[in-house]
């Protein structure tokens, strides 16, 4: 931790007294380094990033967090909120530097930094100017942490995992997005909010929104069950009317809620913050659960024409991704999933990563 | 909570089956209210308000959440955001209006709404215009629940406490401001950064930083201990020199970290937050710990001349302050705090409260 220089000399012969309040006992060994010691880095202080790192502080998920950005007092700033917080918090080491050696030994990096779409800018130009700033920040993250997982949170963040992937040459075990966890949040809610029930009891253990996490995300509906019971299945039983287009509405809403808080405070940050805190514990507490995040598939339900990243329910554990649930889907869900996957396809055909 | 209106209509028969997924068992009583129903209220959806409450409800504090702001579509974005991580959360009622009936039957009501400083406005100017606030702000809060306790960040926050008592009507050890909590927290890690220790084991278990939240800070160096060892004395025992514009020197970094935090990223939101979540947890939990906050100090350490909050080391429990530790102070100590008192009660002897 960088030290306040302006108390480091206290006084005319300073206040060097570290030592002077604790005595050791008899023939103590030096202290031993912890071998569990869990470092997590965050990328881009901005209101995402800051709500993920203040989450995972308050959550106690890490002895170390280390924070990058390109804007050298924005970071201070923010660093130095943190810090304050010290009587209030386990004792967390929390840096920040516009050096990503800061970030070296991480066991997690981050990854919120990413431009905004201009308005009347085409998708096509804002990934190619994402793809321009990830080759700053992927190669030097992968060299100061190899053996890290890098989760990507910057939007479109299927395309951009893709990208990290290449750019970090990480297996694709360690190479995430924070896909649909949040989209299935937020669809858990508004069907909660129907159901008068808690939203985790809504349970979509399997996954419920896949593909591509945006306007043409796949919400498994045939899936999705309350209280164990399967939702559709159950409304046929009952003979209950309803009609596609509902559900599709439903699915549209949970699409648009993320534009509605953009529209109405600027940006969204606490409910991300919370989606990226889920996965980071699942993943450095080895948790094994199933959360649909933007993985390689490639191979998967009839997905091929090249490499593509997108939502599909995955077991999250410390070695990364330990593999996808065989999830069964309709005929009409795995043409929109393989949809989904054309559609990123042929975004990601026309950047061009240079180093590969 | 507000039903996101687009989905209570789930197509032509509606999908209103909230009681067909679940059975009652057989001879069920009808559900019985929770006696313990913890609802906190935070006053403004700022930085300060919204770092607030993302932090109770990440510790989990509330079984109810209200907001209430002055704009809409700010208040509603920030509303959906924290709504959106409801798999992520314990079930907690979010929600949000303009209207302060939103807030009735709150066991705590948190104020962070107030006016900015003007660069080049004078200090009684800021506390007159905030005052005016106030008086659209804490009546009604009074009114809704009259029960709660009130706590106060808004700044200055000595002189608006003064103020939340005098227009609520309300017994003092139900009125307190956030105070120097988080000045001390400050000071704990500035302390712990060279001495090299947890922050939390720099123990101010009676308080250090006391007095006007601001310039006029008093830290109560006599009563701080590391690992138990009190600082001054030990240093006198060690005869390691120091000298009184040293330790001046650090109360004043403190005082100046505030503004650093500000000029870099703007505003402060993570460390209050933190804070004041620490304050409701020890007032709602009854936990009956002492936290530097302000409370009425008339009458005590020869604090008179008018009724005052300034900080000092109270306990807090259930009811709000129990009451405020006998510290004992050095001579300067007590001498530093009746000359705080004493700026506090001039500007609030410019104001022109008219209602009381």
């Amino acid at each position: 931790m960088k030290k306040i220089e302006s108390s480091s000399t206290l006084g005319p012969g300073g206040l060097d007294i570290s030592r002077a309040f604790f005595k050791p006992i008899l023939n103590s060994a030096p202290p031993s380094p912890t071998k569990r010691h869990t470092k997590i880095s965050v990328i881009g202080a901005g209101n995402v990033g800051m709500a993920i790192a203040q989450t995972i502080l308050t959550q106690d998920l890490v002895d170390e967090l280390a924070l990058v950005d390109a804007k050298p007092e924005k970071l201070r700033g923010e660093m130095l909120d943190l810090q304050h917080a010290a009587a209030f918090l386990p004792r967390t080491k929390i840096h920040a530097s516009v050096d990503y050696s800061i970030t070296a030994g991480s066991d997690l990096c981050i990854v919120t930094a990413g431009a905004r779409q201009i308005p009347g800018e085409s998708r096509l130009n804002l990934i190619q100017r994402n793809l321009a700033l990830f080759k700053l920040i992927i190669p030097p993250l992968a060299r100061y942490s190899p053996d890290c997982i890098l989760l990507i949170v910057s939007n479109p963040v299927d395309v951009l995992t893709y990208v990290a992937w290449k750019l970090s040459g990480f297996p694709p075990n360690r190479v995430i997005g924070s896909g649909t966890n949040l989209d299935s949040s937020r669809f858990r809610f508004l069907l909660a909010d129907h159901l008068d029930v808690n939203a985790q009891d809504v349970q979509a253990s399997l996954a419920y929104m896949v593909g591509e996490h945006g306007d043409s995300s796949v919400a498994l509906w045939s899936s999705i069950s309350v209280g164990g019971v399967p939702v559709l299945s159950f409304l046929e039983r009952q003979k209950i009317a309803y009609e596609k287009e509902t559900l599709e509405n439903i699915r549209k809403e949970v699409v648009e809620s993320a534009y509605e808080v953009i529209n109405l405070k600027g940006y969204t940050s606490w409910a991300i913050g919370y989606s990226a805190a889920n996965l980071a514990r699942s993943l450095l507490r080895d948790q094994r659960k199933i959360h649909p995040v933007s993985v390689l598939a490639t191979g998967l339900y009839g997905i091929d024409g090249g490499d593509v990243f997108l939502s599909l329910p995955a077991q999250l554990g410390r070695s990364g991704v330990m593999g996808v649930a065989n999830v069964e889907l309709t005929d009409w869900e795995a043409q929109q999933l393989r949809n989904a996957a054309a559609t990123i396809l042929e975004v990601q055909s026309q950047l061009e990563i240079e180093d590969h």
